[in-house]
């Protein structure tokens, strides 16, 4: 893959820039290659490509913001998305309008990228997931799933000053296995594609696979629980797009209060875009430098992620967390790191005895927003702890938990992390936890 | 468009395709959004891009450009086969797709007026008055409504000679009122949650919503639920308005009689279908009061056109008849594995994705009952209305609902106003327990603007005609 050099972006955002002459602009560029192979009972079923690249311009005055988008290789590009920007300004009523951030001498890294995720090809895909289906054909099992990689250049350039550039990469592979009665799973997310071991990753899934094998039903009821990293991504997620937005506080919908302790002395969770353990990357989308924000701090609500939006109303400097603006949504974090504990997986598990083991939610959704509660079914694998080990595999399950009340009996936190996504594929760095009692309805 | 959609198919049959297609598309939204008093935005965007799809050597393989010159068309029809070629390592049967006649032809989308004519002006003054409305009532604490426009301009060919051009419009508004407390937050939605109510119709689809209208009801409806009693709590009667049930036929009927997911081939992400195969003919889905279908000639329905994405003309299929369910939504390639025809549900997002099986206009046909007579003839239960949360297994059999409002009914009345509501079941047995739809003159087509599948993930607008309809001994209970 190869895509406009850092210089033309710019230069293109630059141009644009011109084109509008003294008003107050920015101007986003992103450029994308990305491929997918995806693979169903063993072989290559859907199998893409793409390469877009899409400008964006949002054209400021002193109570009115318009806003145009631009996808495709149009003639007079610049011209059009003026003019559209434009009018979308001069017809906008009158309102509150922030100001552009002015450059803030951040640098343009650490950005997560890999040479050689960019020169991934359509045959390397194929090869590895060949080697997942051989993986699963040995075992007897059949794989399903998808390998994607990506790379993205992002330019960012206002009539303020501010230009900022990142070229950034992502691999990920997921996969399920399929048994005769039952299913395991497993997954692998890096900016280095050559540091996903697709042969390790499979045998995961089988061996979880392997285990889930006629699995039982049980009584809904509390139950203490390990959950795996993968489920805990999950539950992160969520918490976050409940609470860490400085937005949700000012409107009175946050679960957090802040210097409260509300969960657990071992739940420490940061948003932290320069961790070199996750997919780092080192600016909002107005081109603002992301600073790590502390949002609990050993079971304390600390800290709210901004934009200059939310930034303004408590006249704070944002920390960089902006979506595209403007929006009604707010700062969104979204390089979240679940601090590590001390015990292994095993460890976890030997603590648990009595409880279950998930491997991974599904289908999470808000049930009651200021409580933080929670619903959604287990799936690919929970199984009972017994005798402090994994035991006989039970039928998905249904859970209803605020997922407050359940960092607050967090028992133990693992100290291996794994980079995860969650629902909406924001990439977190967590851990496995154990935790005292979850909420299982039917 | 045709002469782009042609070069990219020479190219890609003499490079060792098949089969090949190519979809042009032109996309332009307009968004608009007026938000407590002081917010207000309004954005466009353009698109236009082009997606490639080939089979070679018995495989699939797909490549979208946004570039329409005639190099980069040729690199990308010539990426597409590579890719199938890579494909092809790894797969034991060939692609075999289910004949379909050739295809010519237009289509567009009936509008009255046309939304992207309508001046700026006269939209935001729209929001500016339902927003204002909202404001108006004591206690609400933010006020939110928005517009969208959408006109694709869509020319699919193949190389089996079919060409059709299309032009679609789409039309949508909606509000959100939401109101605060120290302990709880509670949102009440017109017409629809999640943003909008989304049509495909013209800017009269609109001015039939009455935002400003309606602005007041909903502001007071959120405000009265902070105070409100939650839901009562046992196996009782449900009565769903016309928008959950819009939902309920989505998340339970809808997405398990897509035949790809039977297949397998959502395994990975959006799940498999309890509904399979053997089952056609012989399983009892629901009660007699249950007939489902998918529709792609709904008047109105996000999910209406002339041709599918793999130019399919639009029909009608029977997925459950009187509650015996009867069948799918396929594609050309999932219909041949069972000797059938496509029933021309294959959609993609945009030039960039391939078409997958998606729902049309799922609908839920009407029935011979009203809201009226249901909430009279119920002793005690709940009517509930408008999604708030929303939670299904991935084989789509357990579920779990929320709405945002909802009446307890004794004796045949609506007697108090009841929040959290949550309501959960087993698809099968929910859809027997149910023993009464409304009539056409309740019937709507509603719009789901978020329904999400595939790997890259895709964002689809779909439709489904509804109305009111209630079941017997459904476990609900508040959130809490």
């Amino acid at each position: 893959m190869s895509l406009s050099a850092p210089d033309d972006l710019l230069a293109l955002a630059d141009g644009i820039l011109e084109r509008v002459g003294r008003d107050r602009a920015e101007v986003v560029v992103v450029e994308q290659e990305e491929g997918l192979t995806r693979f169903a009972r063993n072989q290559i079923h859907q199998n893409v490509a793409e390469r877009s690249r899409r400008f964006r311009l949002r054209l400021m005055g002193d109570e009115q913001v318009g806003v145009a988008e631009i996808r495709g290789d149009v003639d007079d590009l610049a011209g059009r998305l003026v003019a559209a920007a434009e009018a979308a300004r001069r017809l906008s009523p009158p309102g509150d309008v922030t100001p552009l951030p002015r450059p803030d001498a951040g640098p343009d890294g650490p950005v997560a990228y890999s040479a050689a995720t960019a020169a991934c090809t359509p045959e390397w895909r194929a090869d590895q997931v060949a080697t997942v289906a051989a993986v699963s054909a040995m075992a007897g099992l059949e794989a399903f799933g998808a390998l994607e990689t990506s790379l993205t250049h992002t330019a960012v350039a206002n009539s303020l000053g501010v230009r900022r550039h990142a070229e950034s990469t992502a691999a990920s592979l997921v996969c399920v296995t399929r048994g005769e009665n039952g299913w395991g799973y497993a997954d692998r997310h890096h900016h280095d594609a050559a540091g996903i071991d697709a042969e390790a990753m499979t045998a995961e899934a089988v061996e979880t696979c392997g285990r889930n094998q006629g699995a039982v039903p049980i009584e809904p009821g509390v139950y203490p629980v390990v959950l795996s990293p993968y489920a805990v991504a999950d539950l992160v997620g969520h918490l976050s797009d409940l609470g860490f937005s400085a937005l949700a506080h000012q409107e009175h919908r946050s679960f957090m209060r802040a210097g409260e302790k509300l969960m657990s002395s071992l739940v420490s969770i940061a948003d932290d875009a320069s961790h070199p353990g996750g997919m780092p990357f080192p600016f909002d989308d107005e081109g603002v430098s992301t600073r790590c924000v502390s949002c609990i701090e050993e079971g304390v609500c600390r800290s709210f992620v901004h934009d200059s939006a939310t930034a303004l109303r408590e006249d704070v400097p944002s920390t960089g967390h902006a979506l595209p603006m403007p929006n009604t949504f707010g700062p969104w974090a979204r390089h979240l790191v679940v601090s590590p504990g001390e015990s292994s997986l095993e460890e976890l598990i030997a603590g648990c005895d009595g409880g279950l083991y998930v491997t991974r939610l599904w289908y999470v959704r808000d049930v009651h927003p200021l409580r933080t509660v929670i619903t959604g079914m287990t799936r690919d694998g929970t199984f009972l702890i017994e005798s402090g080990r994994l035991g006989r595999p039970v039928r998905d399950l249904r859970f209803t938990q605020s997922i407050v009340d359940a960092l607050a009996e967090v028992s133990g936190v693992g100290r291996e992390r794994s980079i995860e996504l969650d629902e909406n594929e924001r990439a977190m760095l967590v851990p496995a936890l154990g935790i005292g009692r979850f909420a299982f309805t039917s | 468009m045709k002469d782009i959609a042609e070069l990219a198919l020479d190219v890609a049959v003499s490079s060792g395709a098949s089969y090949a297609d190519c979809r042009v598309v032109q996309r332009g939204v307009q968004a608009l959004s007026v938000k407590d008093g002081s917010f207000a935005a309004v954005s466009s965007f353009e698109d236009e891009g082009v997606g490639i799809r080939v089979i070679v050597d018995g495989a699939w393989g797909f490549a979208g450009v946004d570039r329409l010159d005639s190099d980069s068309l040729g690199e990308a029809a010539r990426t597409a086969c590579r890719i199938a070629r890579a494909s092809s390592r790894l797969r034991r049967q060939a692609v075999r797709l289910a004949p379909c006649p050739v295809a010519v032809g237009e289509y567009r989308t009936p509008i009255g007026r046309d939304p992207f004519e309508v001046s700026l002006e006269e939209k935001m003054d729209l929001l500016i008055r339902a927003d204002e409305a909202m404001a108006s009532v004591e206690g609400v604490t933010t006020h939110e409504a928005s517009l969208e426009f959408v006109r694709e301009h869509r020319l699919f060919a193949s190389s089996e000679g079919s060409v059709v051009e299309q032009v679609l419009v789409q039309s949508g508004g909606g509000m959100d009122a939401t109101a605060t407390s120290a302990d709880d937050v509670q949102t009440r939605s017109f017409p629809n949650s999640f943003g909008r109510h989304q049509v495909c119709a013209g800017y009269e689809a609109i001015e039939g919503l009455d935002l400003a209208g309606s602005a007041p009801r909903i502001a007071a409806e959120a405000v009265a639920l902070l105070s409100a009693p939650p839901c009562p709590t046992g196996r009782l009667t449900l009565i769903l308005d016309g928008t959950q049930a819009a939902l309920q036929v989505h998340e339970s009927c809808g997405h398990p009689t897509e035949l790809d997911r039977v297949r397998g081939d959502e395994a990975a992400y959006a799940g498999t279908s309890f509904l399979t195969p053997d089952l056609v003919g012989r399983f009892r889905y629901g009660s007699e009061q249950v007939t489902i279908t998918a529709d792609a000639t709904t008047p109105g329905g996000l999910g209406t056109y002339g041709w599918d994405d793999e130019g399919v003309e639009a029909q009608r299929t029977v997925l459950v008849d009187r509650g015996l369910f009867r069948g799918y939504m396929s594609s050309r390639e999932t219909a041949a594995d069972y000797g059938w025809q496509s029933s021309g549900a294959m959609r993609a997002e945009s030039w960039n994705r391939i078409p997958l099986i998606r729902m049309t206009n799922v609908n839920l046909e009407p029935g011979q009952s009203s809201l009226e007579e249901m909430i009279a003839s119920t002793e005690h239960g709940v009517y509930l209305q408008t999604n708030r949360s929303w939670s299904i297994d991935d084989r789509r059999l357990n579920f779990q609902f929320g709405t945002q409002n909802g009446w307890e009914i004794r004796d045949g009345r609506p007697v108090r106003l009841v929040k959290n509501a949550l309501y959960a079941g087993r698809t099968p047995e929910f859809w027997r327990s149910c023993d009464a739809v409304a009539g056409p003159s309740e019937w709507r087509v509603w719009g789901v603007v978020n329904c999400g599948k595939g790997q890259p993930s895709q964002l689809m607008h779909v439709g489904h005609g509804a109305a009111p309809c209630r079941f017997r001994g459904v476990a609900v209970t508040a959130a809490s």
